[in-house]
């Protein structure tokens, strides 16, 4: 067997105290297509960033054609034929198609020749593109075209494409399927990075799937089946402790969405109509990969976004607790009394009654454990554990009827994690309600037996299945199947 | 009336819009790779005397030559900052500045006499070109200027030809737009940045040495007075092109030369309200022009 076209072996990576990779391995051959798959946070976009030389190994080797090989930037991984396609597209939006196509050259500019290059490979591969249009003015689809384009006027012959189809329709994504396979069969090697599993066995030849920073499998696409792959990526976890997860209620309506769909800024459809009723005494759990439309679901429940069709109908006071907590929730630089008033600053007016707002920040501190050197240090000095249990206690303390919380444990430890799960379900057991996303199964599934699963902009109600430690349905519509 | 007032008046706006030509082109280089150089007024001003010295050592060739290098010396310095170690650029361009007007006031205040008032240096005054300046009007107007008008008048087409047709020109463009985008399609984005503030600070250099050899003739403290940040509001007003940027020097080159007009009508007007106009006219542009749109994408981050 001739030598592969791109070969990845034992590639170690920390990003501060993260482990991104611990022994990743990836063995693209020449004129296939190759899945890389995993979960958020497996480790597949930072492996294909050290293919592209855009940060280097800690530890590990790559080969190009058996040839061992160091990239130490992406111009000499460009210059090796190594081409990427990435999720947020590289290009510069002022810019023409031409334009974004020289980049990188030398020389004298010539905008004839770049032009010509656009229009020759659109007509050798069907990838057709109006060189002179600017980037800001072209659909995904274009941009993505423009992309791989660009890829190929620098003779790639390995293109990898990190989730190509997130941003294209049934059609377009149609399409570049069939366009890989062409490039395949000229020659080419495609990665092809994605979390939609079935997509990828139908397409690839070859499969890698990445658990943790490790590769925990790698086969033929068509000896694997679905399920085989949903479970090499989810993994063997620990049987969540499920016992004390809520039972859906038939109390009083808390939310109602009636066909409540969000549009981006650009016009793209976030959160696709959508039916939904929350009940007091219930936890809603809500699972997605990021981009599924659950940060928008969230936002809508808390107030922070109005729909752009359908209706909204929600208690009146909703504590919201937001995953990025430095930059949503509160401000470093204020104190901690400072950052209690905040949660109101909308509703008050007048002179700010500072000693009651420090006997309501002590309130917050003493009831939730929170560790600061007193209400007057900044939020900044308190540790990531001590700032959610704060976040969480000064939500609950505005005594809100409901508690919607996006990934509130990320990052803490298991103590920290307890506490902040507890308040969650003291809102329910209150008779409020409690709607929580998480990036943990297991942690939903210790909460409540209720959990819808975002994908693709739909949300979809996973019916709890008659054994409580069964995660099955869950990993499955989490990757798209079944859908 | 022509001969009296309206020649002299075209023939000083060129002639003090000259360094902020030069200062502005510097800028916009920088800007255009996402940089504001607020560090511009400390390369202008050790151009100045690093402009005086080196002509008093070897001649006005000499001098211009010194100018350019202690331009760059203090832009590399900054270049250090925000590009190697990522410093915020306003607050590093401001240090440089200060850093400038200090360490320049210092050393001539070690040796006032070399380069000060009444030290004899090798000036460069008007040149007139053969041909040219005979022609009626324009030829005393803009062919009987000191040669760094002349450099000015090659410089600036070669700048625009060069950012729009080399594909280092475009990498420039590229840089201030997304540097990460930049990087993705292989174009060295931190060193892009380093040049052009490189390249800006020869000119804000530049700027300095035609004010200390071809128009004051001697080196005083302070003397760039705050010509860096005019500068930054030429390329505003000059909408981040380099004929643009020429266009919006010669508007404030009008600004200063007004004073020289009033002067001569004899108006009872106080001159100081004159000297003011410059800027006057910098603050207006800064706060009403919405450049934003316009302005490279990536411009001080």
């Amino acid at each position: 067997m001739s030598a592969s076209a791109l070969a990845l072996t034992d590639i170690h990576k920390t990003f501060g105290d993260t482990r991104a990779l611990d022994g990743a391995s990836c063995t693209i051959r020449r004129g296939s297509i190759h899945a890389l798959l995993g979960e958020n946070g497996a480790g597949k976009t930072t492996l294909m960033r050290i293919a592209f030389g855009m940060i280097a190994a800690d530890q590990g080797q790559i080969t190009r054609h058996g040839a061992p090989v160091h990239f130490r930037s992406e111009r000499e991984s460009i210059a090796a034929g190594i081409g990427m396609v990435h999720q947020h597209f590289m290009l510069i939006p002022a810019f023409t198609v031409a334009e974004n196509i020289a980049l990188g050259g030398r020389g004298r500019l010539d905008a004839v020749a770049a032009a010509e290059t656009v229009r020759r490979i659109g007509a050798a591969t069907g990838l057709a593109i109006d060189p002179q249009a600017r980037i800001a003015d072209l659909p995904v689809g274009a941009q993505q075209r423009t992309e791989i384009v660009r890829a190929l006027a620098h003779d790639a012959d390995v293109l990898i494409l990190d989730e190509p189809t997130a941003v294209l329709t049934p059609t377009e994504s149609d399409e570049l399927y069939r366009w890989m396979r062409r490039f395949a069969d000229g020659g080419g090697a495609v990665v092809l990075i994605t979390h939609r599993v079935r997509e990828a066995l139908a397409v690839a030849d070859d499969v890698t799937v990445l658990r943790r920073g490790r590769s925990v499998l790698q086969g033929v696409a068509k000896s694997l089946t679905e399920d085989a792959a949903v479970t090499a990526i989810v993994g063997d976890r620990l049987a969540p402790d499920v016992s004390a997860a809520l039972m859906p209620t038939d109390g009083e309506v808390l939310f109602a969405l009636e066909a409540a769909a969000v549009r981006d800024a650009d016009g793209r459809q976030r959160l696709r109509p959508t039916q939904l009723l929350v009940r007091s005494g219930e936890i809603l759990g809500v699972l997605g990969v990021e981009g599924s439309g659950q940060r928008e679901l969230l936002r809508l429940l808390a107030g922070r976004l109005a729909p752009s069709e359908g209706r909204v109908q929600r208690p009146d006071v909703v504590g919201f607790v937001p995953e990025d907590r430095l930059h949503d929730a509160v401000i470093p630089a204020f104190s901690l009394t400072e950052n209690t008033t905040l949660a109101e600053a909308g509703a008050l007016r007048g002179r700010v009654d500072w000693s009651r707002e420090t006997v309501r920040a002590q309130t917050i501190v003493s009831d939730h454990d929170v560790r600061a050197s007193g209400v007057q240090a900044t939020m900044r000095s308190l540790s990531g554990g001590n700032q959610q249990r704060f976040v969480v206690g000064r939500e609950r303390q505005r005594s809100p009827r409901a508690l919607v919380a996006e990934n509130p444990t990320r990052g803490l430890d298991v103590r920290a994690t307890a506490r902040v799960l507890e308040t969650i379900r003291a809102v329910a057991l209150a008779g409020g309600a409690a709607v929580v996303y998480s990036t943990d199964l297991d942690e939903i599934l210790s909460l409540t037996r209720r959990v819808v699963v975002c994908f693709d902009g739909f949300v979809r109600e996973v019916s709890a299945p008659a054994d409580a430690e069964d995660r099955t349905p869950y990993a499955r519509a989490l990757v798209g199947a079944d859908a | 009336m022509l001969e009296l007032l309206l020649i002299p008046f075209l023939e000083a706006t060129i002639r003090t819009a000259t360094p902020l030509a030069f200062a502005a082109l510097g800028e916009l280089v920088s800007e255009r790779a996402g940089v504001i150089n607020l560090g511009m007024e400390g390369s202008i001003i050790a151009g100045c005397l690093g402009g005086a010295a080196a002509a008093v050592l070897g001649g006005s060739a000499v001098g211009y030559l010194g100018a350019a290098l202690a331009g760059l010396l203090l832009a590399s310095l900054f270049a250090l900052f925000v590009v190697r170690l990522g410093s915020d650029q306003i607050i590093t361009g401001t240090a440089i500045t200060v850093l400038g007007l200090g360490l320049t006031g210092t050393l001539f205040h070690l040796a006032p006499t070399m380069v000060g008032v009444g030290a004899t240096l090798p000036t460069t005054g008007p040149v007139p070109l053969p041909l040219l300046s005979s022609i009626p009007l324009f030829g005393r107007v803009l062919f009987t200027q000191p040669l760094p008008t002349y450099v000015l008048y090659v410089l600036v087409p070669i700048v625009a030809w060069w950012m729009r047709g080399t594909h280092a020109g475009l990498a420039l463009r590229a840089v201030g737009e997304s540097p990460v985008a930049a990087a993705a399609a292989g174009v060295p984005a931190a060193r892009v940045r380093a040049l052009a503030i490189g390249f800006s600070g020869i000119m804000g250099g530049l700027c300095g040495g035609t004010l200390v050899l071809a128009q004051v003739g001697s080196f005083n403290e302070n003397m760039s007075a705050g010509r860096g940040f005019i500068a930054i509001a030429i390329v505003v007003l000059g909408r981040w092109t380099p004929y643009g940027t020429a266009g919006a020097a010669l508007v404030f080159g009008g600004a200063f030369a007004l004073q020289y007009l009033v002067q001569t009508l004899g108006l009872a007007l106080p001159y100081q309200l004159f000297l003011a106009m410059p800027y006057v006219l910098t603050l207006v542009l800064l706060a009403t022009l919405h450049g934003r749109a316009i302005a490279p994408a990536h411009l001080g981050r």
